[in-house]
């Protein structure tokens, strides 16, 4: 401790200007990229990172990364892209009014994520604000209630410690996205650099202390394992939060240790791998079959940095409906018992959580092997399935020949819709923070930019946009950024020319009205597009028979590549549980079994009915 | 049920925003809402009295802990607490049977005449929420031009406090 505050910094006490200082603060915390978009009010900002790198390069160091794309929504996607791909914080820097509205919808939806990002947005002198002033924007407003803080730097000061505590925010506890409100006069300043200090924030500080310190007692774990003692069918429910807290190597020992199957939500994907004899993948309005019918059956649900989202939880009250203990951790106190009671709650981290209750577990032991017999069983009656003698190419044999090839190998991103979902239920993932969607936000225009950013965080790493044609014209001017930046992304596009979702929906509660969703007379040669931005391989595929061939041509390609692939417009979504609907009464379609109601009197009936829980406190 | 919430906050730009947007956002009932500085000149102090059940109660106030200039909440109701509002009215007078019956009034219930022009009355009366409805309804039958009502702010009874030393015991 001494020795670390006796280690000054050696730029302290060197006078720098706000945005110099603004740049210093980003090389102490280690920031590699920046994704931004100059403008008006954040020129000192970028002509101080020009200047900052131009050192690093005569030093032979490292410079930052500025990587500018399109549009400021995709600045803010590819900070979230790079943070989601790494746990790192994303960094993003746009300009007044414009630039900072522009970039709302990715700091919303990180928010909603919880992924952790400091965005720096230029603002009008302080004199000039609330003037009208030309690229004025009420940023503290505007974006204040969608991410996790918004600072306004009106006091030049205090630059330094905020741009600090930024970060600190926006990667502690559940992580979100900060936004540093920066007027160009604060830029402009000049002052001694510090090299050390934060705000106080102390409500902030003092809870996160509060949660870091609140270690399962011993009589809570007995509790836990009192509930699990008693339930014969215990099922894991797994969430983003296990991700953001790298605890996926502790859920799968978990899992292992006490052989309790894992159902996952959308952004708990990778949390286990979907390939493990315990892993029942998805559950919710497009689970898995066998995955929602074990949600059905459990006893005991144990939900880890979880939500009950009502993508999830549609009809809450219904949701899990023999489950007579739910077990929650998450690190939000306000999740829990949010939507469902928990019997047993904790606030801590997914991670020292696990390893706390493994710990104290380890002599613990009860057999579930017929519960497992029984999830098994459910996947094999109830797999994924759909029309495979179809002429026209159905996106899931796509998938399925896309996975043989990649294997869980590839960091996916997706856009939203259809496409999102067939790729989240026909992929394998075996590592987390391959799998990056948007999944509470439902962005459109997500999977490009977040491609991006994901291959700018990590350059060896295949990275596959499986975007759809609807998603990818919202941020289509990214694919020039993609060859900008000689980045290896492939886009892969499915083409059903609509918004393929939406229509699904149509089809299914509004009478086959397809309003505003069709696009079939919509003109856009997405290959030639591609062409026009750089993509020296760009195709098309329409045969079945093409597919498997173009695939492996596509992915082995070396460099950055597109293909859009024609599919069946018909292609549903499947399995679907109607908003506000039960598990029970999800949709499987044509070609997914589905089990009779009310369940069928069998043996695991019995093991139902025999059961004898006492009422857990 | 109604609840009487008190929030300390740094005192930063936007954290009465950020309060105050999180109870439209969320669609939680706002009462009243005060702010003012505190005896730290580091603090405000907001009042928020709401309504609602339990769980309601129980998120906004976990809502309310996430905000990063949130230094402390607390719910008053849920303990001894005192309770008060301050009421600024003008009452038309016009007669002199009018002023005595006003003044008679304001006698009762320990208020104050403070403004007294020939034809009207300034009152300021203090009380709890349930004296101000009742001041107001005795009130009702003569002319009453404007009522300002501060909000509610509260305080809890004997050694417990809202502040930083509270803070740090935790």
């Amino acid at each position: 401790m001494t020795a670390e505050k006796q280690n000054i910094h050696p730029k302290s006490g060197t006078e720098m200007n706000g945005a110099e200082t603004l740049v210093q603060v980003f090389a102490d915390e280690g920031v590699d990229s920046i994704f931004g978009y100059s403008g008006g009010a954040v020129l000192p900002i970028f002509d101080a990172l020009y200047r900052h790198n131009e050192v690093m390069i005569e030093e032979e160091a490292v410079p930052i990364n500025l990587v500018v794309p399109a549009n400021e929504q995709g600045a803010g996607f590819m900070a979230a892209g790079y943070a989601r791909a790494t746990g790192k914080v994303g960094v993003l820097v746009v300009t007044s009014g414009p630039g900072a509205t522009n970039a709302i919808t990715p700091i919303k939806d990180s928010m909603a994520d919880s992924v952790p990002l400091v965005m720096i947005s230029g603002q009008v002198p302080t004199g000039a604000m609330g003037t009208d002033a030309f690229q004025e924007a009420p940023v503290l407003n505007a974006l204040g209630p969608c991410a996790k803080h918004v600072f306004l730097v009106k006091d030049a000061n205090k630059l330094e410690e905020t741009v600090r505590t930024a970060f600190e925010i926006a990667r502690t506890g559940r992580p979100g996205p900060v936004v540093i409100d920066i007027p160009k006069d604060v830029q402009n300043w000049k002052g001694a650099y510090k090299g050390d200090g934060n705000l106080p924030i102390r409500g902030y500080r003092n809870r996160l202390e509060d949660a870091k310190k609140a270690v399962i007692s011993d009589g809570k774990c007995a509790q836990f394992f009192n509930l699990l003692k008693n339930s014969n069918r215990p099922l894991i429910y797994a969430g983003g939060g296990v991700i953001t807290s790298e605890a996926s190597e502790e859920l799968r020992l978990f899992a292992e240790k006490y052989n309790i199957p894992v159902v996952n939500t959308l952004n708990g994907i990778g949390a286990i791998p979907s390939d493990h004899k315990l892993a029942l993948r998805m559950i919710g309005m497009h689970g898995t079959a066998f995955g929602n019918y074990a949600v059905e059956d459990c006893d005991m649900l144990i939900a880890i940095g979880a939500r009950f989202d009502d993508r999830v939880a549609g009809n809450a009250a219904s949701f899990a409906p023999k489950a007579k203990a739910i077990a929650h951790i998450d690190i939000d106190a306000s999740e829990i018992g949010k939507i469902k009671t928990a019997h047993w709650g904790h606030v801590g981290e997914a991670k020292e959580s696990l390893q706390r209750l493994l710990s104290y577990g380890k002599d613990f032991e009860k057999d579930y092997s017929r519960w497992i017999e029984h999830v098994i069983a459910l996947k094999e009656k109830y797999p994924m399935n759909y029309d495979r003698k179809s002429k026209l190419i159905q996106p899931y044999y796509v998938l399925e020949e896309l996975n043989k090839i990649v294997n869980g190998e590839a960091i996916i991103s997706t856009g939203v819709g259809q496409h999102q979902i067939w790729a989240s239920q026909y992929l394998d993932f075996i590592k987390p923070r391959r799998w990056m969607t948007s999944g509470a936000m439902a962005t459109m225009g997500f999977g490009l930019p977040a491609a991006i950013g994901a291959q700018v965080a990590c350059p060896e790493q295949m990275v596959i946009d499986i975007d759809g044609d609807g998603s990818i014209r919202m941020n289509m001017g990214e694919l020039e950024t993609v060859i900008n930046y000689d980045l290896p992304v492939k886009v892969l596009l499915f083409n059903n020319s609509a918004d393929g979702m939406v229509r699904q929906w149509q089809k299914m509660f509004f009478g086959k009205r397809y309003s505003g969703s069709d696009k079939i007379r919509h003109a856009k040669d997405f290959v030639k597009a591609a062409k026009a931005d750089g993509f020296k391989y760009s195709k098309r595929v329409t045969k079945k028979e093409d597919v498997a061939e173009t695939l492996q041509e596509f992915i082995s390609y070396n460099g950055p590549a597109f293909l859009e692939v024609v599919i069946d417009r018909d292609a549903n979504v499947y399995p679907m549980v109607a908003p506000g609907s039960t598990y029970q009464q999800m949709d499987t379609g044509d070609f997914i079994p589905s089990r009779p109601t009310p369940v069928e009197k069998d043996e695991f009936e019995e093991i139902i009915e025999s059961d004898s829980l006492p009422d857990a406190f | 049920m109604r609840h009487i919430i008190s929030v300390l906050v740094e005192n930063e730009a936007g954290a009465l925003s950020r309060v105050a947007g999180l109870f439209s956002v969320r669609a939680y009932n706002i009462d009243s809402l005060t702010v003012a500085p505190t005896e730290d000149s580091s603090l405000s102090r907001m009042t928020v009295v709401t309504s609602g059940n339990d769980t309601a109660i129980e998120q906004i106030i976990k809502q309310l802990q996430k905000l990063v200039d949130v230094v402390m909440v607390e719910d008053l109701t849920s303990g001894a607490h005192i309770a008060r509002e301050i009421l600024l009215l003008k009452v038309f007078v016009d007669t002199e049977e009018q002023k005595a019956s006003v003044k008679r009034i304001v006698d009762i219930f320990k208020a104050r005449v403070l403004d007294v022009t020939e034809s009207t009355y300034t009152i300021e009366m203090t009380g709890g929420v349930s004296k101000s409805d009742a001041f107001l309804e005795a009130l009702k039958d003569w002319n009453v031009a404007e009522v300002v009502r501060s909000g509610i702010i509260g305080i809890g009874r004997g050694r417990e406090t809202l502040n930083l030393d509270a803070a740090s015991d935790i």
